[in-house]
């Protein structure tokens, strides 16, 4: 019998029985070959590796992470609720030392859910990893998080929750956003003033096969990741970078996602995109799975793998090995290329329009976040949709310091003073108090 | 009359039965060096003490084919693999002859690349020259298209006494098991089918008007014209026979837990709603994961002849066993002498248990009632943290549907059913630490045989068709055929049972025997681009385990 080195976890949840629409790509269909494949090369019985029941994740572990207007129910379903649970478990799982490593195998995804929602975008309603990352820190302490999104689309929902905080890490890998969806994710974008760097884009031309996701990793990843040193990895493992993904032009493959993993030793796992659902993403997941179990995938191919057909050109080559630089300067000095810092105790104002594909939402929002030099800073976000009225979500973040915290709740009594809004949503993390109004 | 005989380790367990309940059973010792012997014994022994009757169905529990795998007394046997991308097939090696063939199929089961005919034919030429007789061939995704599979038999034509090919074994996906499992079958076919032959000869005049069947492990029976194609489903079936005893004996209707408590070994099994709960996978042999459909069983090391022992201040129930109890000559005292001095027991020497329990108290600074209570407490701890891991278990297996995860069932028990020598001596005491009825079934001691006796005959198979390929294919049972585009799971769930009761039919089983039902059933709607290209479809339709009728006056609370 196999012995695998670490010992793996895998959530696997294919949500046989939902889907957005009958031939949408996220449908019924979506893992089933992924789940014979498994099944057939016998991974289950590896020693070392384990299948395990997703949790479902409760409305307090979603009213932590997200401003949910009108509320939770209205915008979640229980599948979704089931798909963010998968990743809590992978989360306990390693965090209560059961498993080395987590996979969770789980559908519907959620890297484009941002961190207000009001419905489904890019395939998405909650971000699955950004719930999980924030039951670790609700459960397990304050942890240096570094996410890493291997999905081809830009995650802007991730990179939209964690813009403000000095203790996530995001970094997205994905085609230009001047080529794809959501079409975001340039270099230039890197974070809010409380966290400047933190948030680290590497948009890729189309067309980059394995060689240049493979460079991007030792020449931008790893390097910064040495100089983040953070406390927990997880990858948003998306595969839509396939050379056979019917939604995307890159020509990633089941091998380089393995190697891609086995170099970036991620404590967990988390499926995103991925839409070649018989070409790729039986053995894309396979390949992900012995990798994070240390078992030899060194045979894991697809049946209609061409080394020639998805060569790398030399222009494509060459552009990659230069934004690396630029990559890395940007986290080691992201002033130079970001905004400058205003004064502390003043608010930082952003204004975005965000675009609900999945659903048709228009949604306007005002974005404002305390210029902080003793903690995240308090947010505080106005948002009007084309299905929801004015309403405002107030955050108290982790570790807020004593000023940001009595703002938080000046802004409350303001709030509801003013008469103006339809919904309130107030998260105060530091003392674990969620108020719905 | 129905005969069944339980061929164990130690004990050949026989009875006759009816409906009216056990007319004669006999246990006799079990010969190892010769399985024949115990069973001819048995039989004859039975028939001397029931007389003349007439015997419609004989069905037989034999560790014949797990003892020649676990002793090595197999064959050698040529393994023939078709394997393609994925984990390397060399780290599924089994026995001495093991040949990787170039050639692929995929999930869907479209062929990706053909065997490469020159290493079949070097594969086979090396086996010849080492003198194999028995093959075991398998390809990955056979189960979805077995050409393969089916094409390394043809190659190897009259090189071989026999082949095993991989489908035939099981419908599930699992290429490594599929091995495995083809691999043990060949290796006893030849030592299986003797004994059969053997056996049909020694029942003589019986053996032309009754039925013979062999036991599985999943509780049910095959007839063993069967048996001598599929020897390696008739391993591990000791457990089930016991089960279908209590199956027999009483009347579960309720999720329950089993206990089969022997000497060094406690055996659990639970029901759910009344049914025994099957191995979601199948079972290992020698620690090698097969395609041989069980049921679920868990063995503990705790039994009445587990040893006692003080460890760290706290006194200890097992695993170890050192002969008998001290009440029956053994030398060291075990759980059985702790009965006989809590005064639960009456088991023959009582004053030998005295006598060792006392000294090994003596050690530990206690009491002899003191230290004898304490180790049943320790037993029965035991039992009730096993029972509860193995109910957590079953109740996180993993399921795939949102509404399973909603809505799915979890086993609870309500009743627990005790038998094996020391059943009587733990009922209470269970009763007390589980808050729940406590059933200890007559004629425990010979509910093997009895489960044996009336166990039905079972079987499981697995459809799949892909109408956009236009396939359709029962591995198990050999169904290789074309489906239309339109074909829909409705028709999908009917062929299904009409296909398992043909099979049956063949087989020269009653087709009242037992009742198809669909176990799962999926389809599919198969998307290219933004348009349906057809359904993927499966239908998992099975006999499952039950008796033929029960006893009654069984079990006593
Ligand atoms: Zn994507
Ligand atoms: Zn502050």
């Amino acid at each position: 019998m196999i012995k695998a080195k670490n010992r793996l976890g895998i959530i696997f949840f294919p949500a046989f029985d939902w889907a957005i629409s009958p031939t949408h790509p996220e449908r019924e269909e979506r893992l089933l070959y992924t789940q014979d494949q498994l099944r057939e090369e016998g991974v289950f019985d590896i020693e070392g590796i384990h299948e395990y029941k997703p949790d479902i994740a409760s409305e307090i572990d979603v009213k932590r992470t997200h401003f949910c207007i009108p509320d939770v129910d209205s915008v979640v379903t229980q599948s979704h609720l089931i798909s963010a649970g998968g990743a809590v478990k992978a989360a306990r799982l390693v965090m209560d030392g059961d498993a080395d490593r987590a996979f969770a195998l789980v559908r519907p995804p959620g890297h484009h859910a941002m961190k207000v929602v009001h419905g489904n975008r890019g395939f998405c309603n909650i971000n699955i990893e950004a719930v999980m990352i924030e039951f670790i820190r609700e459960h397990y302490g304050q942890k240096r998080v570094a996410v890493v999104d291997t999905d081809c689309h830009h995650g802007d929902g991730t990179q939209d929750i964690y813009w403000h905080d000095p203790n996530t890490l995001y970094i997205s890998i994905h085609q230009d956003g001047r080529t794809l969806y959501p079409g975001s994710g340039f270099m230039e974008e890197l974070g809010g003033p409380n966290a400047l760097g933190k948030t680290i884009n590497i948009p890729l031309p189309p067309m980059t096969s394995a060689e240049g996701f493979l460079h991007v990793i030792d020449h931008a990843v790893l390097p910064i990741l040495e100089m983040f040193k953070p406390d927990l990895i997880i990858n948003s493992a998306g595969q839509d970078n396939h050379y056979t993904d019917p939604i995307t032009n890159m020509n990633f493959t089941a091998q380089g996602y393995a190697l891609l993993n086995e170099k970036l030793n991620p404590h967990i796992a988390v499926l995103e995109g991925g839409y070649s659902i018989q070409g790729a993403l039986p053995y894309v997941n396979l390949g992900i799975a012995l990798a994070m179990a240390g078992v030899d995938y060194s045979r894991v191919v697809e049946p209609d793998f061409d080394e020639n057909f998805i060569r790398q050109e030399r222009a494509v080559t060459r552009y990659i090995e230069k934004i690396c630089d630029d990559v890395v300067e940007n986290y080691r000095n992201p002033r130079k290329r970001g905004p400058s810092r205003g004064m502390a105790g003043n608010y930082e104002v952003r204004k975005k329009n965000i675009f609900y594909d999945t659903d048709g939402i228009r949604e306007n929002q005002v974005e404002a976040v305390m210029i902080c030099d003793d903690c995240p800073g308090i947010l505080k976000i106005e948002t009007l949709s084309s299905v929801n009225p004015l309403s405002l979500g107030i955050e108290v973040p982790l570790g807020a310091c004593d000023g940001c915290r009595e703002e938080g709740y000046r802004i409350l009594d303001q709030g509801k003073l003013k008469n103006k809004y339809a919904y309130i949503k107030f998260i105060n993390r530091r003392d674990r108090e969620y108020i719905d109004i | 009359m129905y005969l069944g005989l339980d061929v164990g380790g130690t004990h050949t367990d026989a009875v006759l039965v009816n409906e009216k309940g056990v007319a004669a059973s006999v246990k006799v010792v079990t010969d190892r060096d010769n399985l024949l012997n115990s069973v001819n014994a048995a039989i004859e022994e039975l028939l001397a003490r029931a007389g003349a009757v007439e015997i419609t169905r004989i069905n037989l529990s034999t560790t014949l084919s797990t003892n020649a795998i676990i002793e090595g007394k197999t064959e050698e046997v040529g393994t023939l693999v078709s394997a393609g991308p994925g984990i390397d097939a060399a780290r599924f090696e089994i026995g001495r002859n093991f040949h990787i063939i170039d050639g692929s199929v995929d999930h869907r089961g479209t062929e990706i690349k053909g065997p490469d005919r020159r290493q079949v034919e070097k594969a086979i030429e090396d086996c010849r020259k080492s003198g194999i007789k028995v093959f075991a061939v398998a390809a990955k995704f056979s189960t979805r298209n077995p050409s393969h599979e089916n094409l390394l038999k043809d190659l190897l034509g009259q090189n071989a006494d026999f082949v095993t090919p991989g489908h035939r074994l099981s419908g599930q996906l699992n290429f490594p098991r599929r091995i495995t499992t083809a691999y043990f079958n060949s290796a006893v076919w030849r030592i299986f089918n003797g004994f059969a032959d053997a056996v049909e000869k020694g029942l003589g005049s019986f053996g032309k008007t009754a039925q013979v069947n062999i036991l599985k492990a999943d509780g049910g029976t095959m007839p063993l014209a069967m048996a001598k194609q599929v020897p390696v489903e008739s391993i591990l079936s000791g457990p089930a026979a016991s089960v279908m005893g209590i199956v027999a004996l009483c009347d579960i209707r309720e999720d329950s837990v089993i206990l089969d408590i022997g000497g060094t070994t406690t055996d659990i099994a639970v029901f759910a709603d009344g049914a025994p709960l099957i191995e979601p996978e199948g079972i290992s042999l020698e620690g090698r994961p097969t395609l041989v459909r069980a049921l679920k069983t868990k063995s503990i090391g705790l039994g009445g002849d587990s040893l006692l022992g003080v460890k760290g201040g706290a006194v200890t129930v097992g695993p170890e066993r050192k002969g008998p109890p001290m009440a029956d000559g053994g030398s060291e005292p075990a759980l059985l002498d702790a009965f006989n001095v809590a005064g639960k027991t009456e088991y023959r020497d009582r004053a030998a248990s005295e006598r060792g329990i006392a000294s090994l108290a003596g050690k530990a600074g206690m009491g002899t009632a003191e230290f004898a209570a304490a180790a049943l407490r320790c037993a029965i701890d035991t039992i009730q943290k096993e029972i509860g891991l193995l109910i957590e278990e079953i109740n996180e297996k993993p399921v795939y549907t949102v509404h399973e995860m909603l809505e799915g069932k979890t086993v609870t028990p309500r009743a627990l059913y005790v038998m094996g020598g020391p059943a009587g001596a733990f009922a209470d005491m269970l009763s007390e630490a589980f808050s729940l009825p406590v059933a200890v079934p007559d004629n425990y001691a010979v509910a093997n045989a009895i489960g044996a006796a009336l166990a039905r005959t079972t079987i499981e198979i697995e459809l799949f068709a892909d109408t956009e390929r236009r396939k359709l294919v029962i591995p198990g049972i050999d169904v290789n055929t074309s489906c239309e585009r339109e074909y829909s799971l409705v028709q999908a769930r009917q062929d299904a049972v009409a296909y398992l009761m043909d099979h049956f039919k063949t087989l020269g089983v009653d087709s009242r025997e037992g009742e198809a039902e669909i176990v799962e059933a999926s389809s599919f709607n198969m998307v290219g681009g933004f348009y349906t290209t057809g359904k993927n479809i499966r239908v998992k339709c099975q006999i499952k385990p039950g008796v033929l009728f029960k006893l009654n006056g069984g079990g006593k609370s």
